[in-house]
C-alpha cells in the first residue's frame, strides 16, 4: 500500500486546517452558503434530506486494516454506528455535523486518509479494480497509476472549478471490474509489441441522463507521459465544456459534439505544446510509487486444499461461497474473498462499526492486513491462503457477512434513494430488500446465475442502472414512486447501454416484473448461455411480452 | 411579492450546524417536529412565514429554505409529498433512526 | 476595493477605457478584448499601455490576437466557480509567454487564492474586507502536487532533488 510521505502528511494536514477555518467562517455567516457549497463538496460533505452527509475517500479502493479501524471508530464516535460503501469504492456517513467535520478529517489524516474532491466540479477519487494487483488475468498493477493521478489532481489549480464532476478509472485486468467505458476518462493498462507499459485511453463516457459509451481516443500512451496527457485533456475540456446547462455539461456532451477524432486532434495539439514542462514526474518518482504496490511475499502453496473440498461437499451454502465468493489469485494457493454486503433483506452497501472492525481483524489474520472496496459495493480480502477459507467463512457468517451471492442476482447496486438523498426521486434501498426477499433461495440464485441488477433512485444514476443487466430507474409519477425496467445493460468490457422494456410500476409490480423477465431466461437460455448473452440473442420483445403481455 | 400557491404550505430548512431537517412553527422558531409547523393558507400568508424563514438563512440558522404543500386532512399537519414526508420521519429502511423514534431524536 | 497582490508584482494603476473614448496619450488602459480586436495600431501607439479585459466566454484565437500587444490582462470572472478564467491565465503564460501582470476581476474568493496565483495570476480586486482572508488563504498550503505558473515545482520533483530528500527524511 501507499505510505505518505512528510510531504502527503502536510498536504492532508493543511488541508484540515483550510476546512476547519472555512467552516468557522460558514457558521459567522463571513462566507455565504452559495460561497461554502463548492468548497464543502470538495471536502466531500453534502446536504442531504435529514443532516450531512460526508464521504470519505477510499483512494482506489484500498485500504489497511488500521483504515478500516478508524472508519469504525469515525461511524461510532461521530455517527450513528453505520456506514456505507459506495458505486466509487468510498464510503459514506449519514449523520455528521458540520462543526464536528473538520475533527472527523482531522482523525482521517491521522490515518493517511482524506474526503478530498470526492464531490464537486473537479477531479474525483480515481477507481479501479478490486482485485489489483492481486488477480490472475492482469497485465499490470494499475493502483501505482492510480495514486500518481490521485496526486497530481489533488488541489489542482486549473482544474477545481470545472463545468462539471470528472471521473477516471483504470485497469489492468482484460476483465473490466471497474466499468471503465462509463467514466469521463477510462484507462486499460496494456503492454506493446516492444513489451512497454502504457495505456489505452478513452474518454467521454457517462451516466446520467444522456448514457454514452466512452471512446477511445488513444491506442498507447506512454506511462511516462500519463499526467500531461491528461493535463491536456482535462484543458481541452475545461475550456470548451458546456457551462450554461449543468445537464449537458459533463465531457461525454463535448465529446459528442465534436467528435472524438476533433477533440482527440485538440488534445494531442495541446499535449505536443505542454510536454516541456515538469507536468510529468521524473521516473525515479514512478519506481518510488510502484514500490509501495509491490506484491505481497506468499509462499506458494497447495491450489487443492482436502479439507475445503470436504466442507464444500457436506454444506452447500460453504460451496455457493466458494464458487461466487472467492476469486483465483496470481500465486498458487490463494485466493481472493469478497465479503458480500448483500444480505438479503438488508441494505446494499452499509456495513456496521462491529463489521468493520471484525474484517479489520479478519485483514489481519488473513490478507496481509489489506482490504478492498469493490464499485459494486462489497469489501474484498486479498492474498487469503486456500487452506483458511473455511475458518474465515466461518466468522464471517456468524457477523452476518457470509451471504454467498457475490455476482448472482441479489448481489445488487443500489444508491442511497430517496432514503436518504435530497436529489432522489424515489426510494431505491427497499426495492433491493424486496427483490433479495423474493429471491431468497440460494439454489434457485446459483441456477439463474450471474446477473445484475443496478438501481438508481433518480436519472443521475448513482445505482448505474444502465450498466445494469437489469436496470431499474425511480421516477416521481405525479408525486408516487414509478419504477422503469431497463434490460441489457453492461458496466464491463463489452460496455452496453441498457434499454427501458416498457412502461413503469409500482413498487410491488416492479419487483414481479424482475420475476417475469428471470423465467424468460430460464425458459428460453441455452446450454451454458448467461443472461446477458441470453438477452442480446433473443432482443427485447420476448421478454416485452412475458411482463407486460402480448400487443 | 406574493407566492402563488394552490393549497395549504409551510416550510421546511436544514439546520446549519447538523443539517438536520426542521420546520418553521407560528412563533418563527424552528422545531423537528411537523406537527408543530406553522401553515400558510394564502399567498399572503405564506409570504409572511417565508420572510421569517429568510430571515433565519441571512443569520446563519439555516439553510435550504424550502416551502413545500402541507396535508392538513390528517390529525396533524404533515407534508404532503413524500420527498419531504420522509424529512418528517427519517429513513424508511431504517425504522430506528430520525423523528420517527422520537419527536426529539438527537 | 483592495488590491490582492499575490506576486509581489508592482500592480499596473489604469482606467478602464470608456466605450467610445480614445485612449489619451501616454495614458495606461484597460479595453474589453472584443475592441482590441478591432483596433489599428495608432491605438496601441497613442495609449502608453494598453490592457485587455477579457471575459470567460474568450475564444483562444482572441486571445492569440492580442496576446504580444498587450503590457496586462484583466480576466473578468462572472462567477467564483466558472474556471475558464484560471485555463486562461495559464494560457497566457504557457502559450504565449505573456509575462506582464493578470489580474483577477469580479467575485472570486479568498479560498481561491492559492488557485489564482498557481495559475499565473499577480493580482486580485477584492472587497476590503476580504483582504485579510485572502492574505491568510495564501499562506495555506507548504507544497503542491503540480508544477504550476507560479514558479513552485511539483512534489514529485522536489522529492528526488537534493533539498526534497533532506526535506523529506
Amino acid at each position: 500500500m501507499y505510505a505518505y510521505d512528510t510531504f502527503d502528511h502536510a498536504m492532508v494536514n493543511a488541508r484540515v486546517a483550510e476546512f476547519r477555518d472555512q467552516v468557522e467562517r460558514r457558521m459567522t455567516g463571513e462566507l455565504t452558503e452559495e460561497e461554502f457549497r463548492p468548497l464543502r463538496l470538495m471536502n466531500g460533505l453534502y446536504l442531504q434530506l435529514h443532516a450531512y452527509m460526508l464521504r470519505v475517500a477510499i483512494p482506489y479502493g484500498t485500504l489497511s486494516a488500521d483504515q478500516m479501524r478508524k472508519l469504525a471508530h469515525i461511524a461510532r464516535k461521530y455517527d450513528k454506528g453505520y456506514g456505507h460503501f459506495t458505486t466509487r469504492q468510498n464510503i459514506q456517513y449519514n449523520w455528521p455535523k458540520l462543526s464536528e467535520t473538520p475533527d472527523i478529517l482531522q482523525e482521517l489524516a491521522d490515518v493517511e486518509m482524506h474526503a478530498v474532491q470526492t464531490s464537486g466540479n473537479c477531479i474525483r477519487n480515481v477507481t479501479t479494480d478490486q482485485f489489483a494487483g492481486a488477480t490472475a488475468d492482469e497485465v499490470a498493477d494499475p493502483r501505482p497509476y492510480a495514486e500518481l493521478i490521485r496526486q497530481w489532481s489533488s488541489f489542482h489549480p486549473e482544474f477545481s472549478f470545472l463545468p462539471r464532476k470528472f471521473k477516471i478509472a483504470i485497469t489492468g485486468a482484460k476483465t473490466d471490474r471497474a466499468a471503465i467505458k462509463w467514466h469521463d476518462i477510462g484507462l486499460v493498462v496494456k503492454e506493446n509489441d516492444e513489451g512497454e507499459i502504457g495505456f489505452e485511453v478513452l474518454a467521454g463516457g457517462g451516466m446520467g441522463r444522456t448514457p454514452v459509451i466512452a471512446k477511445t481516443v488513444r491506442d498507447f500512451l506512454p506511462v511516462q507521459d500519463l499526467l500531461s496527457y491528461l493535463e491536456a485533456m482535462l484543458r481541452v475540456y475545461n475550456e470548451q465544456g458546456r457551462r450554461d446547462n449543468k445537464y449537458k455539461a459533463r465531457i461525454k456532451i463535448l465529446v459528442e459534439a465534436m467528435g472524438v477524432e476533433e477533440y482527440a486532434r485538440q488534445v494531442e495539439a495541446e499535449w505536443e505544446k505542454i510536454r516541456h514542462i515538469p507536468i510529468d514526474v521524473p521516473e525515479e518518482e514512478v519506481a518510488r510509487i510502484k514500490a509501495f504496490f509491490a506484491p505481497p511475499p506468499l509462499a506458494v502453496l497447495a491450489d487443492d486444499v482436502p479439507a475445503v473440498d470436504e466442507l464444500a461437499g457436506k454444506n452447500f451454502i460453504f460451496k455457493a461461497w466458494l464458487a461466487n465468493n472467492t476469486g483465483a489469485h496470481k500465486v498458487p494457493g490463494y485466493a481472493n474473498v469478497t465479503i458480500s454486503l448483500k444480505p438479503h433483506g438488508g441494505i446494499p452497501g452499509d456495513a456496521s462499526d462491529e463489521q468493520m472492525d471484525l474484517v479489520a481483524d479478519l485483514a489481519d489474520t488473513y490478507s496481509q492486513s489489506e482490504i478492498r472496496v469493490s464499485h459494486e459495493q462489497n469489501l474484498i480480502l486479498p492474498h487469503v491462503a486456500k487452506k483458511d477459507l473455511p475458518e474465515l467463512w466461518q466468522k464471517l457468517d456468524e457477523a452476518g457477512l457470509g451471504t454467498p451471492n457475490a455476482g448472482l442476482l441479489t448481489d445488487i447496486i443500489a444508491c442511497p434513494g430517496l432514503d436518504y438523498c435530497s436529489l432522489a426521486n424515489t426510494r431505491s434501498i427497499p426495492i433491493a430488500q424486496t427483490i433479495t426477499e423474493r429471491f431468497d433461495d440460494m439454489k434457485r440464485l446459483m441456477d439463474i446465475g450471474p446477473l445484475k441488477i443496478k438501481i438508481s433512485g433518480c436519472i443521475n444514476s448513482c445505482g448505474h442502472h444502465h450498466a445494469g443487466h437489469i436496470g431499474i430507474l425511480g421516477v416521481d409519477r405525479k408525486g408516487t414512486e414509478n419504477y422503469q425496467i431497463l434490460l441489457g445493460g453492461s458496466g464491463g468490457e463489452d460496455a452496453s447501454k441498457a434499454a427501458i422494456l416498457g412502461p413503469g410500476f409500482d413498487e410491488d409490480g416492479i419487483v414481479d416484473a424482475v420475476e417475469k423477465v428471470v423465467a424468460v431466461y430460464l425458459g428460453e437460455r441455452e446450454e451454458g448461455e448467461e443472461f446477458l448473452a441470453a438477452y442480446r440473442r433473443l432482443g427485447p420483445d420476448t421478454f416485452k411480452e412475458a411482463v407486460y403481455g402480448a400487443h | 411579492m406574493a407566492k402563488k400557491i394552490t393549497g395549504p404550505q409551510l416550510i421546511l430548512a436544514n439546520r446549519l450546524d447538523d443539517g438536520r431537517a426542521v420546520f418553521l412553527t407560528a412563533a418563527g422558531a424552528w422545531s423537528k417536529q411537523v406537527a408543530e409547523a406553522a401553515v400558510a393558507n394564502s399567498e399572503e400568508e405564506l409570504t409572511g412565514l417565508l420572510s421569517v424563514a429568510q430571515a433565519a438563512e441571512v443569520s446563519n440558522q439555516v439553510v435550504s429554505v424550502t416551502p413545500v404543500a402541507a396535508d392538513v386532512s390528517g390529525d396533524a399537519v404533515a407534508p404532503a409529498h413524500i420527498k419531504f414526508a420522509m424529512q418528517s420521519k427519517g429513513p424508511s429502511v431504517r425504522s430506528d433512526l430520525g423523528y420517527q423514534v422520537s419527536p426529539n431524536w438527537e | 476595493m483592495a488590491l490582492i497582490n499575490l506576486t509581489g508584482i508592482q500592480p499596473t494603476e489604469f482606467e478602464v477605457l470608456a466605450d467610445d473614448a480614445s485612449p489619451s496619450e501616454g495614458a495606461t488602459v484597460a479595453v474589453p478584448l472584443a475592441r482590441l480586436l478591432e483596433a489599428e495600431e495608432a491605438f496601441f501607439k497613442s495609449a502608453g499601455s494598453v490592457g485587455a479585459i477579457i471575459d470567460t466566454e474568450t475564444s483562444y484565437d482572441a486571445l492569440a490576437a492580442v496576446a504580444d500587444k498587450i503590457a496586462f490582462a484583466v480576466i473578468d470572472f462572472p462567477a467564483f466557480g466558472d474556471g475558464r478564467g484560471f485555463s486562461l491565465a495559464v494560457r497566457l503564460r504557457k502559450d504565449y509567454a505573456f509575462k506582464g501582470e493578470i489580474r483577477a476581476v469580479g467575485p472570486v474568493i479568498p479560498d481561491q487564492a492559492l488557485f489564482l496565483l498557481r495559475a499565473g495570476f499577480d493580482t486580485v480586486d477584492a472587497a476590503d474586507e476580504r483582504k485579510a482572508a485572502f492574505e491568510a488563504a495564501l499562506e495555506r498550503f507548504p507544497a503542491f502536487y503540480q508544477t504550476d505558473f507560479g514558479g513552485q515545482v511539483s512534489v514529485a520533483h522536489t522529492r528526488h532533488s537534493a533539498e526534497g530528500q533532506r526535506k523529506a527524511s
